[in-house]
């Protein structure tokens, strides 16, 4: 998987949520969600803030909430959701 | 520990700041009035709170949604970025809330809204985020 994707999506996430950290400490399979050990412990209006960030920096609609919860499971699968709908 | 039953506070006086709709122009969007006035001691004492006009943007919002500003409400304000206050609303004043939605992520939405007053000045403006559903 691109590193620059994974570089990008991590400044998006930072950038957007107005997070204090730097973007190379999110793991790429860390789950951004919940608060699950090593997870961001993002929120149901973080998510909506996230929806807003892809669709301002990819140019991509997030759907519904069951892809959303799906595509911003993890860095990872942000990347592949981002990835599948560019193609 | 001791459980206590939440009772949201309902839309309506003394809570109520939205007067109605004025122009729906989406699903979601369009212009509500509100009227300030000094019968709350509040607004008599200290002047308009400023920190009520997001409360304001949030339940035009709500009211836009299909809300019933009678009745009581159908979400609740659950965050706040970028708002900024140009001047402080007095009694007399009209105020028209522009609010159009920025984006959605299930029940939880967020607007965009732009408070006037009767010559078309600035108030205020911000987003919101609200809750749906309760």
């Amino acid at each position: 998987m691109s590193d620059d994707l994974k570089k990008r999506v991590k400044e998006l996430i930072v950038r957007q949520l107005k997070l204090e950290m730097d973007p190379a400490a999110i793991a790429d399979e860390a789950p951004l969600f919940g608060d699950a050990d090593g997870g961001l412990g993002l929120d149901s209006i973080d998510a909506l803030e996230l929806v807003l960030g892809v669709e301002k920096e990819f140019g991509i609609k997030v759907q519904d909430e069951e892809v959303g919860v799906k595509a911003f499971a993890s860095v990872n699968a942000l990347c592949d959701f981002v990835r599948e709908k560019a193609a | 520990m001791t459980s206590v039953e939440f009772q949201p506070l309902p839309h309506a006086f003394p809570f109520r700041l939205a007067d109605g709709v004025v122009e729906r122009t989406g699903p979601a969007e369009g212009r509500v009035r509100a009227s300030v006035t000094s019968d709350a001691a509040t607004v008599r004492a200290a002047g308009f709170p400023a920190v009520a006009l997001v409360e304001l943007v949030a339940q035009s919002a709500l009211l836009l949604q299909g809300g019933d500003a009678a009745l009581g409400r159908k979400g609740f304000l659950a965050g706040v970025s970028d708002f900024s206050l140009e001047r402080v609303p007095v009694p007399g004043d009209v105020l028209t809330v522009a609010v159009k939605i920025a984006g959605r992520f299930g029940d939880t939405v967020k607007f965009e809204g732009v408070v006037t007053d009767g010559g078309g000045g600035a108030v205020a403006r911000g987003a919101v985020t609200v809750k749906q559903g309760i």
